[in-house]
Parts: C-alpha cells; structure tokens; sequence
C-alpha cells in the first residue's frame, strides 16, 4: 500500500469501529426496549385433544387446551396430539384419530381459523415475525455501513487529513 | 508484504465461513409444506366408480401417490381452482405424473353422475379421475375423511351450491394419510411435497 493511503485507512478503520460501537448500542438498546415475549426463535407448540374432546364440546363444555388468541412467530411448529376417537381439525391441521398433525407457521398474519375443538368453533392465531439476532444483526449490516460511511465524510470535512510535504531535492542536499 | 498475507487470512476465513453456511443450509431436513400426519396413518379405504364406469379403489393405488379432493361438479370457485392446480402440478411433474393418481371425488351425487364428471373432468385434464357412487358408500368415505358438506339454497337458476371441505389430502405410496392442505395453500407448496416423496421413494 501506497504510504499516502496509510491515513485514509486509517481513519476509515477508525470510524468504523466508532459506527459499530454506536449502532450496536443503539441496536441492543432498541431491542431491550421494546421487547416482547414472541422475540424468541422457533419452538414447537403442542396441542393435545384429550379423549372423548369432541364429545364434551358437543355438550357445551369448554375444554381449556388452547388460549382463545395464541401468538406464535414464524417459524413455530404448531402440532396437534389427537388422543380422541374421532378425527379433529384446527385450521390447516386435520388430525386423524390416534394421530398427529403439525405445520409450520410460514406466514406472519392474524388467522381466524376453525377448530372442531372449541365450543365458538374457531381459533384466532397470530403468528408474528420475532426479531431475532438474525434480525439485529441484519440491522447492523445495514446501518454500520451507512454510518461509517457518512463519519468518514464528516470527518475529513471537519478533521481533513494533511499530506506530509514531501521533501524537495534542495532539502535533502541539505 | 504483511498486508498480502492479512488479506489472505480473511480470505481463507471467509471462505471457511461461506462453505460452511452453505452445508448448514443443505444439510437441514426437508420441512413439508402441508400439514403433516406424523406418524402417518393408514388412509380410510373405499371403493367407487369412476367417470368411465371402472371400480376405483384406494387400496390399488399402492405405489403411486394419491392427490384427493372433495368437491362438485357445479361448484362456482374452489372446485375449478384445486382442480386447475392439479392439472398444473401434473403437467410440472412431466413424465413423473404417471407416479401420481388425481382424484375428485363428489360431494353433491345426485348431479355429479358419471355422465357429468365425464364431460366436466376433460375441462382439466381428463387424466383426473372423477369418483361418484351410491349415498351409502360416499358417506362412509366422508365420514372417513372429515368431509362436511351441506346443501346451501340459492335461488339461483344454476340451483343449489354445496357447502364442503376444501381441504386436499395426500395419501402416499404406503396408503398413508401423511399431508393435508388447506385451500390456501398454493400449487407450488403442494407441488414441491409430491417431488420431494417421489424423490425419497
């Protein structure tokens, strides 16, 4: 590298390092902040319909299985453990006797779906996006760059890096 | 000199870290699209008649995947749709589709005779089997598989609709239930199920 660059990159490294430390506390910062308890990776959620489920329901009773609105992130696994004698459905998820049906949440939305096991007969779910490291790291991705690009710019406006004169042949006789 | 070899660590670095992102991403299991029968179960026999007079039964199909679908004839919206997805997923699979059986099977028999899945069906595909009998033996296969239908009056010249399931069942080449999907589901999410159990066949 050419000794005249030497500062340049330098000061970019410096700025850089400067932008990550401010975007990483504002970030993290943020993220505390505004918290919420679907900020979490993907896990799987399990349903199970007891025996004799559809029976009790026909009857008016509530079965407590489910809360009526569940919030769920992309991602979740959604299974429904089918213990009774008939079969049961919840949403995309039909579940023959005896058997188990699961999906994965793909899509953040509000869904109201039908459940043969609530007395109302319908489900609300939603499925959020969490935010998760991917997601704060993708947002340093973005901003670190952009910060330090900016910094850099301001700084040599504002702090301009001078050339060391070079040295004239009558000097150097000298 | 040593700027050459820093930038060659990063490199060799870099590059680690990208072959190893990318056997992660390879590397992870197949998640279906459908909603998964886990374990699979073995589907709900039956016997019906085609559009063409032959007897169909499920039981036969071993070895190929079964696509079924409950619907009718004169049904204004969902019918048409799953069935043009199924005209495409076939003409996507290309010469695979021989491994995969379409069946549409009524939920409305006292207008979807033979006769008029016969004439509906080519509308698609005629390579779709269109699956009618008597009251008896469909309600024993609606009952089976979770299918509620209802007559709904219109007053409409076209006469009645049918309220019904519009749920798409997968049965496999074991005879196992093993997916659902719901309406919403596109033809590609379904489409890339059958490939990926044509391929693990």
């Amino acid at each position: 590298m050419k000794p005249e660059y030497r500062p340049y990159l330098i000061r970019l490294l410096v700025v850089f390092a400067i932008s990550l430390a401010a975007m990483l506390l504002v970030v993290e910062g943020a993220y505390l902040l505004q918290r919420e308890e679907t900020d979490r990776g993907p896990k799987t959620i399990q349903i199970v319909v007891p025996e004799g489920a559809a029976q009790r329901v026909a009857e008016g009773e509530m079965l407590e299985i489910l809360p009526e609105n569940a919030v769920f992130v992309i991602g979740d696994v959604l299974e429904v453990v089918n213990q009774d004698s008939t079969d049961h459905q919840l949403g995309p998820i039909w579940v023959p006797a005896g058997s188990t049906g699961r999906v994965v949440l793909e899509e953040a939305n509000k869904f109201s779906y039908s459940c043969s096991f609530t007395p109302s007969r319908y489900l609300g779910l939603d499925v959020k996006k969490p935010t998760t490291l991917q997601t704060r790291l993708t947002g340093l991705s973005i901003s670190v760059p952009t910060t330090a690009a900016f910094l850099f710019i301001y700084s040599l406006l504002v702090f301009p890096i001078n050339p060391k004169p070079k040295k004239s042949d009558s000097e150097v006789k000298a | 000199m040593k700027t050459k070899y820093f930038l060659l660590g990063v490199g060799v670095l870099l590059g680690v870290a990208l072959v190893l992102t990318g056997w992660q991403f390879f590397q992870r299991p197949y998640t279906f699209r459908g909603s998964l029968i886990d374990p699979p179960v073995p589907a709900a026999d039956f016997e019906l008649t085609d559009q063409n007079g032959q007897p169909f039964r499920l039981s036969d199909q071993k070895g190929q995947i079964v696509l079924l679908f409950f619907g009718y004839t004169h049904c204004p919206d969902v019918c048409p749709l799953t069935l043009s997805h199924f005209k495409q997923i076939k003409a996507d699979l290309g010469d695979r589709a021989d491994q995969v059986r379409f069946v549409f099977i009524t939920v409305d028999p006292e207008r979807d005779t033979a006769d008029q899945l016969q004439q509906y069906l080519p509308n698609f595909d005629s390579e779709i089997l269109g699956l009618t009998g008597s009251m008896q033996s469909l309600e024993s296969v609606w009952k089976n598989y979770g299918v509620y239908r209802a007559k709904q009056e219109v007053g409409s010249a076209a006469g009645y609709l049918m309220d019904h399931t519009a749920r798409t069942y997968l049965i496999d080449q074991q005879g196992n239930w093993r997916l659902t999907y719901p309406f919403e589901m596109g033809k590609d999410d379904i489409l890339q199920d059958v490939i990926h159990l044509l391929n693990r066949e």
